[in-house]
């Protein structure tokens, strides 16, 4: 082939060192033939031997060995250190571990060459021919390695106790903004605390905020942002009234507005679904086996009504992590607690062939990952297998909390699709609720046998008319129930026995044909009966046990307080009530990262840009004292997201407008410093609401299950043609989430992967969203409706008010004269064009009008002042 | 290029921004590892996991023991049922001398331009495990599918094409999952043409193309609509997201034309759509498949993905399923092999045969066996390998590899080596570390190369 359309530059692997690159081409080949030793002119100084063993021979002890051979080792195996010298120098089982000079004699490496997977090391994976090579050649060269007494410190990361350094765990420091606005008018500019910070960093960047943005692009922002909506048509009306120009609506107007918008239902609908893009929601289990999650809407309006309620976070997050263990006053209290630890449910599994203690700890970890990122910004995931490489988490602390999760149980045996599987676990709701569930199962679960009794029984019947006693009376031997009683009974005349028989096949046919309704069911948490301490499991593999760890929290976030669990409990209501208990650093560190997510939310950045990242390899905040002063507001509030919404959509930064303007722009590309509002492009869930809002299709109210209709197979596979329906009337937060089949706009615009926690969805711009906005049937539905009430409400308009009328509508503004000639254009070479090629009928003329204008409705569905949110 | 055209566009500004879709295309690499042995891959994905020991992988004691049950010098456990021959004969094919069944006798003639590997391993003993494992390197988490990491790393080689097709795949087991881009950006997901349930003729891309609308009309509704976006631009001065959401309405309309255009397979002569067995039954569907692959290879495209429907699971009735679905893929198969050939694109296109797993050397329900991902046989061709060779071995019952195992992790590797890219380097930063294909696994085969 040709290679030079490539242009390669072949990646230099090796070492740059000359004598170090002789070595290896020379003694590759042949290195376990003979004992060479070295020939005195090549032989490297202890410097490069030293050199040599840092660069090449620690990080790979480090890479593959330290977790089980070093200091750190969670469960020092086989009493071998490899972070020292005097632990390669040690005598093993099979002889000594490294005879310098002599690689093959050496048992190290016998064990990383051994081909017994007993022996072999490491136990999983292997080395890389050339890792081999350079350990050979380490060996060879008298295992070098760092001098007495001058070891190196290991540098540790997963250190909890010196992690407590870490800003994110640090005490919260609101402290006043750090400069003071020079001028009377700056410091008129701000409106609240909130803003002096902000305007204290923009005068240090020498940046000037744009002024505020016009009161309809305000008003449509807010309605947005609030409640995921265009705003209603009083409001504008209201606001129109006030004034076109920033300035003239007045604060208290202003007020009212937000206090309307928060004490909206609609506002749940948008601020819960923020919650449910961290909660991994989804109305099916996604991975290998999509089965439905036919309850997990429960979960979903669960949220909606918390968020709209401004249920206290710390309440909120108790619920969802132990809300099947609260205590309760009434059945309907308990079983809202109930679906709330549907939370703990909701994730995916890998469901078939799975090892069940494999399973065990995969459901454990994909809870402990959503939690960790959710509420701390923390990957604890990386935990499981070795001690995190950059976050103050031993694995050992991933184990104690892991030891919480693995005492609760999530899954049960249930029949589905035909046999008994370990599905999510349901439970009744109700006061009767685990009898009418029971029965339910009961009936599925006695289905084979139900089905034999069936096909005996007809067969009885059918002996039964050729009064063939004998053979009856070996069925009925065999199975009882397969006879009614009278058939049974020979005494009775045979005409009666045959009606009964008769009848009994038809009851038996009949209970197969019609199954009970499902109950109601939620998909409920409980503890195990054994709640029990894990072990820690070496790199992560379930079945190699390390040492037993107590249950408890990350150590770093860890107060003087002792950590003790209830008798017989997982452990799972102390940990709710500890991650927010006062002023800890647990609480700390939740309030920092979610009053960044609430920020992030309204201004599409977070003052920690990775706001799902408040470790080490995380971004520091833009404005720490804001982010503290935020954080400390919301302990102050007793947790009230609302409190915060309210406090920062109030604040002169949020009102800017979105203004270009070049001088900041070159200092502050980014708009780190908020000198103006991000403009956002609205998530599909607003897209979809808006579209739907403006053709007079959108349902605003709540809604229940959306995927009843569904199989139990989520996806429509094989045999199952039944698939997801996108089609409904309600809110986009109804529609269904299946995992791998989401619906196409969620698809297209960058939706969340219900797979796992997301604090930041994706922001992409690529062609399936234009080939969505172009064609898809949702779009040409829309504007069709779209049209059809502008005819409706103005039939006699011309074209130019026609465009007036549906800017006004649709934007709440007046079309440019570019906008009104472009669509004028349009229109009339439309209509001309189809004029010539028809007979002109009246009739015709209105249908192409019609034609003309859907179009132009749909152009602006598409455009980017309707995708787009000043 | 972009950022200086912030106001006042024409049509010249529409140019700019067409180049700075090809600028979109590039890849996160700016150089190669390794000299590449291949510029695109073309794999070709049994779904259910076809029988190694009844395709490639000969096992005379097999026949020896047939029915009887695992000997105990194996070391396995009895209760595993009993052995089951091989109903097909295999003969050596080519000068090379390649094991082949006589199921595959059109493939066969290509023998010397396979390199066989019959010590692949996985896991998951359940197809949506192993598929997922096959297609993304895990399961239990949801990551890059091979295709997006290809994608991700090289780029668009045709800036009217995505890098990754997938041909009829699979809507169950992962379904998009298994080409789906996880965390890496939306571009570099695979585009699905079709499922694997639906024949080839009636695929279609979600949403190309407007069902109400003919092209001129769309077209001049689309000028209306970017009339009224520049106009907006001009009102903002300055938006990226903007300027993008342009080009892409632009590109979405070429798209329209460019790919139906290269699905559709008239342009084909007849010597050519019979040398994939198009037209005739039963090879007609992935014959379909298959040039549609060559075209897209032709055109740039840099990972393709052909699946079977879910057909390969031979639980029972081993015999006379494996006939009917090799009757299937062979002809087709050797018809791309040879296609590629003739068009001087096989050299250069590493062609990658297989499934999720392969199959129980021992019977399952009297006639069929089992899933079996401790052992099973997977092929390349073209692409720089060297054909004729057949690599690692298994035991002498098929149970699991012997000579040269190869994991799934290690093939991964080695399809991103055949490319030119080290796995280990082709990372993307994601909630604070570095990511790749292979996780913390893999190591590259390096004998099978030429």
């Amino acid at each position: 082939m040709n290679v030079k359309d490539f242009q390669p530059t072949l990646a230099r692997i090796r070492s740059s060192s000359s004598w170090i690159w002789v070595l290896l081409v020379g003694f590759f080949t042949g290195f376990f033939l003979g004992n060479t030793q070295f020939a005195s002119a090549d032989e490297p100084s202890k410097e490069e031997g030293i050199a040599f063993y840092e660069k090449h021979i620690r990080p790979l002890f480090a890479k593959h060995c330290y977790s089980c051979h070093s200091a750190k080792a969670a469960d020092l195996q086989g009493e071998l250190r490899l972070d020292i010298p005097e632990g390669w120098n040690s005598e093993g089982a099979n002889g000594p571990r490294v005879i310098p000079g002599a690689p093959e004699a050496s048992s190290l490496i016998q064990a990383i060459q051994s081909t017994d997977a007993n022996k072999k090391m490491p136990p999983s994976g292997s080395l890389s021919k050339e890792e081999i090579e350079k350990l050979v050649l380490w060996i060879r060269m008298g295992a070098p390695g760092p001098q007495d007494g001058l070891m190196h410190r290991i540098d540790d990361p997963s250190d909890p106790i010196a992690g407590k350094e870490h800003w994110a765990f640090q005490k919260l420091e609101p402290s006043a903004p750090s400069s003071i606005a020079r001028e009377e008018t700056e410091r008129e500019w701000a409106t609240s605390q909130l803003d002096r910070y902000i305007l204290a960093e923009l005068q240090e960047a020498s940046l000037s905020p744009v002024a505020d943005a016009k009161p309809l692009d305000f008003l449509r922002r807010l309605s947005f942002q609030l409640t995921g909506l265009p705003p209603s048509e009083d409001d504008v009306r209201d606001y129109l009234a006030a004034g076109l120009e920033p300035g003239e609506v007045s604060e208290s107007k202003k007020e009212k507005l937000v206090d309307r918008l928060l004490a909206s239902p609609q506002f749940g609908k948008r601020w819960g679904r923020h919650w449910l893009d961290l909660a991994r929601y989804a109305d099916s289990n996604g991975l290998d086996e999509n089965f439905l999650f036919r309850e997990a809407w429960r979960y979903r309006n669960w949220v909606i009504d918390a968020i709209n309620e401004d249920m206290p976070f710390d309440r909120f997050v108790l619920e969802q992590i132990a809300g099947d263990l609260l205590p309760y006053d009434t059945i309907e209290q308990r079983d809202r607690q109930r679906i709330a630890s549907g939370f703990l449910v909701i994730g995916p599994k890998v469901l078939l062939g799975n090892n069940a203690m494999n399973q065990k700890m995969e459901v454990a970890d994909e809870q402990l990952d959503t939690i960790g990122k959710a509420l701390w910004g923390q990957s604890l995931g990386c935990a499981r297998c070795h001690d995190h490489k950059f976050d103050p988490i031993p694995t050992r602390d991933y184990y104690a909390m892991a030891g919480i999760f693995a005492s609760t149980s999530v899954m049960e045996m249930r029949y589905m699709l035909g046999e008994q599987r370990l599905m999510e676990r349901l439970v009744g709701l109700g006061e009767h609720g685990n009898v009418a569930d029971d029965e339910y199962e009961q009936y599925w679960r006695s289905m084979p046998q139900r089905r034999k009794t069936a096909k005996e029984a007809e067969e009885a019947l059918a002996l039964l008319r050729r009064s063939q006693e004998e053979a009856l009376a070996l069925i009925a031997e065999k199975n009882e129930e397969a006879l009614s009683p009278i058939a049974k009974d020979m005494t009775l005349p045979h005409a009666d026995r045959v009606l009964a028989q008769e009848s009994f096949v038809k009851d038996c046919k009949s209970a197969i044909a019609k199954p009970p309704s499902i109950p109601p069911r939620g998909m409920i948490s409980q503890d195990i009966e054994a709640p029990a301490d894990e072990a820690i499991r070496i790199a992560g593999q379930f079945d190699r046990m390390g040492a037993v760890v107590p249950r408890g929290v990350l150590q770093v976030l860890q107060e003087d307080k002792p950590w003790i669990i209830e008798e017989k409990r997982s452990g799972r209501v102390e940990f709710g009530r500890w991650l927010m208990d006062g002023e800890s650093a647990s609480s700390r560190l939740v309030a920092r990262v979610l009053a960044n997510r609430i920020w992030y939310q309204l201004f599409g950045n977070g003052l920690v840009r990775t706001v799902d990242n408040f470790g080490r390899t995380g971004e520091v905040a833009s404005h720490p004292e804001l982010l503290d002063y935020l954080a400390q507001r919301l302990i102050d509030s007793g947790w009230s997201t609302k409190s915060l919404v309210r406090e920062i959509v109030m604040s002169k930064t949020f009102a800017l407008s979105t203004e270009f303007q070049s001088d900041n722009h070159v200092r502050d590309p980014d708009n780190k410093k908020y000198w103006r509002m991000n403009r956002r492009r609205l998530e599909p869930e607003a897209y979809r609401d808006a579209m739907l809002e403006v053709a007079g299709l959108l349902d605003i109210s709540s809604t229940g299950s959306t995927v009843s209709y569904l199989g139990d197979q989520a996806t429509a596979v094989g045999e199952n043609k039944v698939r997801r329906k996108t089609d409904i009337p309600f809110r986009s937060i109804y529609l269904p989430v299946i995992r791998n089949d989401l619906p196409e706009i969620f698809d297209a615009f960058d939706f969340a992967n219900p797979h796992q926690a997301t604090g930041s969805r994706p922001n992409t711009v690529v062609p399936n969203q234009a080939l969505f906005a172009m064609n898809d049937p949702l779009m040409l539905a829309t504007s069709k409706s779209m049209a059809e009430r502008l005819f409706l409400v103005h039939p006699n308009d011309g074209i130019e008010e026609k465009t007036e009328h549906l800017f006004e509508w649709v934007f709440h503004q007046r079309p440019t004269a570019g906008e009104r000639d472009a669509i004028q254009v349009f229109v009339e070479e439309f209509e001309s064009s189809n004029k010539s090629e028809s007979t002109n009928s009246e009739k015709k003329s209105q249908h192409d009008e019609l034609e003309a204008w859907t179009l132009v409705c749909h152009a602006l569905l598409a455009s980017s002042r309707f995708q787009y949110l000043e | 290029m972009l950022k200086s055209s912030a106001c006042g566009f024409g049509y010249l500004a529409m140019s700019g921004l067409l180049a700075s879709s090809a600028e979109a295309g590039k890849g996160s690499l700016d150089a190669l590892h390794f000299v590449p042995r291949a510029k695109r891959i073309i794999f070709l994905f049994m779904w259910g996991g076809p029988s190694h020991v009844d395709l490639f992988d000969p096992k005379p004691q097999l026949q020896a023991h047939d029915g009887k049950p695992i000997p105990q010098e194996t070391g396995r456990p009895p209760r595993n049922g009993t052995l089951m021959k091989s109903p097909f004969r295999f003969a050596q094919h080519g000068q090379s001398g390649v094991w082949i069944s006589e199921l595959f006798p059109e493939l066969s003639r290509h023998a010397d331009r396979l390199c066989v590997i019959r010590s692949m391993h996985t896991e998951g003993s359940a197809h949506g495990e192993a598929l997922l494992r096959l297609h993304t390197g895990q399961a239990n988490l949801v990551r890059p599918s091979v295709g997006a990491w290809i994608s991700y790393g090289l780029g668009r080689e045709n800036e009217d094409l995505p890098a990754f097709v997938t041909i009829s795949p699979p809507r169950g087991h992962g379904g998009v999952q298994n080409y789906g881009s996880a965390f890496l950006p939306a571009m570099h997901q695979g585009t699905a043409i079709g499922s694997a349930e639906l024949p080839i003729a009636k695929a279609k891309i979600a949403n190309l193309g407007n069902e109400k609308l003919e092209p001129r009309l769309q077209r001049e509704q689309l000028d209306l609509i970017q009339r009224l976006n520049r106009e907006h631009l001009n009102q903002v001065q300055y938006d990226r997201g903007i300027e993008g959401m342009i080009s892409n309405y632009e590109l979405a309309f070429r798209m329209q034309t460019s790919i139906p255009n290269l699905m559709d397979l008239q342009g084909e002569t007849e010597e050519t759509k019979s040398l994939y067995g198009i037209g005739s039954a039963p090879t007609d569907n992935f014959g379909r498949q298959c040039l549609l692959a060559r075209k897209l290879a032709e055109q740039g495209v840099r990972y393709i993905q052909v699946s079977t429907d879910y057909t390969w699971d031979h639980h029972k009735e081993l015999k006379s399923g494996i006939v009917t679905e090799s009757a299937k893929v062979d002809r087709p198969i050797a018809g791309l092999l040879e296609d590629l050939e003739r068009r001087g694109l096989l050299d250069e296109t590493l062609v990658v045969w297989g499934a999720e797993f392969g199959r129980t050397p021992t019977a399952e329900n009297k006639d069929g066996r089992n899933h079996h991902p401790q052992a099973f046989t997977m092929w390349l061709a073209g692409g720089g390998v060297r054909g004729g060779l057949t690599y690692g071995s298994t035991d002498d019952f098929g149970f699991a590899p012997t000579e040269n195992p190869v994991h799934m992790h290690d093939l991964h590797a080695t399809l991103l080596y055949g490319l030119g890219i080290d796995h280990t380097r082709l990372t993307y930063r994601h909630s604070g570390r570095d990511f790749r294909l292979t996780d913390v696994h893999g190591s590259i085969v390096q004998d099978i190369w030429s």
